[in-house]
């Protein structure tokens, strides 16, 4: 019994419960008068009251859990836990709002930039071109950066390809499927950094047949295909380097000074 | 049998149950806080109407908020009802506290029907998704109060509260409690100070 007295001489009677809620009426009271000239009117006189309003609902706040949930009667440890959990919830939204602060422009800016019309979220999913104010970038082209299949083919009986130059975006999945139609030579595409391709094919010369005519972890070396006998065709997937120009080259010995093409990354 | 329960051995010889609740508004303030946060984060960066000025109605709210305050009182009243073991008052006090909080959640029933009829919804705009999403957890917050609060009415009706059960009472207190401080923030950020933004630039920075 001895507890329970004490229990309840903890918490405050009715008289100053009434109080409490007297104090926090006439407190909302305040706050409505401070705006209520504002109603439905856009202005920014209102600004410099910002800070009272804030505080005025900041000592809401604590009368509240003072009075009304106890901690002021209560075992301190009750508000060190609720006071931790209120300072964390303050980090994460400093921290968030830091974060959005810190970054060039704002989210509305990026938001203009990149913002497609609701309604016509279905037309541009269904691959259809979005017209109106949608506030695009009317820049570039739009660049594929799904996988994409680009052909080369061995210009028959010669010793080079049928094209000179092919192009991807940087980051695409890329797949070169190469032809070799001819009788009698056998073949590789090799891509190489820019001006390597004859420095390649002399190193390749060295690493042999069974290494597809390639220096096995040559740095200048992107990617290659398997070394193709003939009639023979293969291909290579890989995932197209940062923007700039390339080559592919044929590394069977003594073809790269004929057999090469620029490799263009977007 | 009470001081059986009530002194049982804790390691910080605090009561299990309430350390809990605590533990979980202190956490629960995580959740809100989050919310809040990108509230402001997107405060103002509408690209497209209704913004706040056009459809928020400060007035109105300002009732309910007398509302959800009063219900607080209520509250504390159930307790000390409790811990005064008058069955008829515990009851009483108990349902008029779901009941102001049920009248605080039509409010919100209609806000949302009248802002939904001009215009604002979860997905037509930044204003809209962050207002529908903190505003709507807080109305879950309410609504879950209001269940808790009925359930133990009827426990109370049944002769089951009484100064031996008061900690049931007083954590669902703290609880609903904690659900008025919350409006309480919110009701400062998104009416009295954001109610007044329009677009497309926010006002006082």
């Amino acid at each position: 019994m001895a507890h329970q007295t004490e229990h309840t001489t903890n918490h405050p009677s009715t008289k100053q419960y009434v109080t409490i809620a007297i104090i926090l009426f006439a407190i909302t009271i305040v706050e409505f008068l401070l705006i209520w000239d504002r109603v439905g009117i856009a202005d920014d006189l209102g600004a410099s009251k910002i800070p009272l309003l804030v505080a005025l609902s900041a000592v809401k706040f604590a009368i509240v859990i003072l009075f009304y949930m106890h901690l002021k009667f209560d075992n301190p440890f009750f508000l060190r836990v609720f006071v931790a959990g209120l300072t964390l919830a303050f980090l994460v939204g400093i921290a968030v709002i830091s974060l959005f602060v810190g970054f060039e422009g704002k989210p509305r800016t990026f938001a203009q930039n990149t913002a497609v019309p609701y309604e016509e979220h279905a037309e541009k999913d269904s691959g259809e071109a979005v017209t109106g104010e949608t506030g695009a970038k009317e820049t570039d082209t739009p660049i594929m950066t799904g996988p994409v299949t680009l052909v080369v083919g061995v210009a028959g009986e010669t010793l080079g390809f049928d094209t000179q130059s092919i192009t991807a975006a940087s980051g695409a999945e890329v797949t070169i499927s190469v032809t070799n139609p001819s009788a009698n030579n056998s073949h590789n595409l090799v891509i190489v950094k820019a001006g390597t391709k004859d420095a390649v094919a002399a190193d390749g010369t060295a690493a042999g047949p069974t290494n597809d005519w390639v220096t096995p972890g040559d740095s200048r070396v992107i990617a290659h295909t398997k070394l193709l006998t003939p009639g023979v065709d293969g291909e290579v997937t890989f995932t197209a380097p940062a923007p700039g120009t390339y080559q592919f080259v044929c590394t069977f010995p003594g073809h790269n000074f004929t057999m090469f093409g620029d490799f263009v990354v977007n | 049998m009470a001081h059986a329960i009530e002194h049982e051995y804790t390691t910080t010889g605090l009561n299990h149950r309430k350390m809990l609740m605590w533990v979980f508004l202190g956490s629960d303030c995580l959740f809100f806080g989050s919310l809040i946060a990108t509230y402001m984060v997107y405060r103002g960066q509408s690209l497209v109407g209704p913004y706040p000025v056009d459809i928020i109605n400060v007035p109105v709210t300002t009732i309910s908020t007398f509302v959800l305050l009063l219900s607080s009182f209520a509250m504390v009243q159930a307790l000390a009802a409790t811990h005064a073991d008058n069955r008829r008052a515990i009851v009483g006090w108990l349902l008029a506290t779901a009941f102001l909080g049920a009248i605080f959640i039509g409010f919100q029933i209609v806000e949302f029907n009248t802002f939904k009829n001009e215009g604002l919804t979860l997905g037509g705009n930044l204003f809209g998704a962050t207002f529908f999403t903190l505003t709507g957890f807080h109305g879950a917050h309410v609504t879950l109060g209001i269940i808790w609060l009925v359930a133990l009415a009827i426990l109370g009706k049944k002769g089951r509260l009484g100064p031996n059960t008061a900690l049931d009472v007083e954590l669902c207190g703290l609880y609903w409690h904690f659900v008025d401080i919350v409006w309480i923030v919110i009701f400062t950020l998104l009416y009295l100070i954001g109610g007044f933004d329009a677009g497309p630039a926010p006002l006082g920075g």
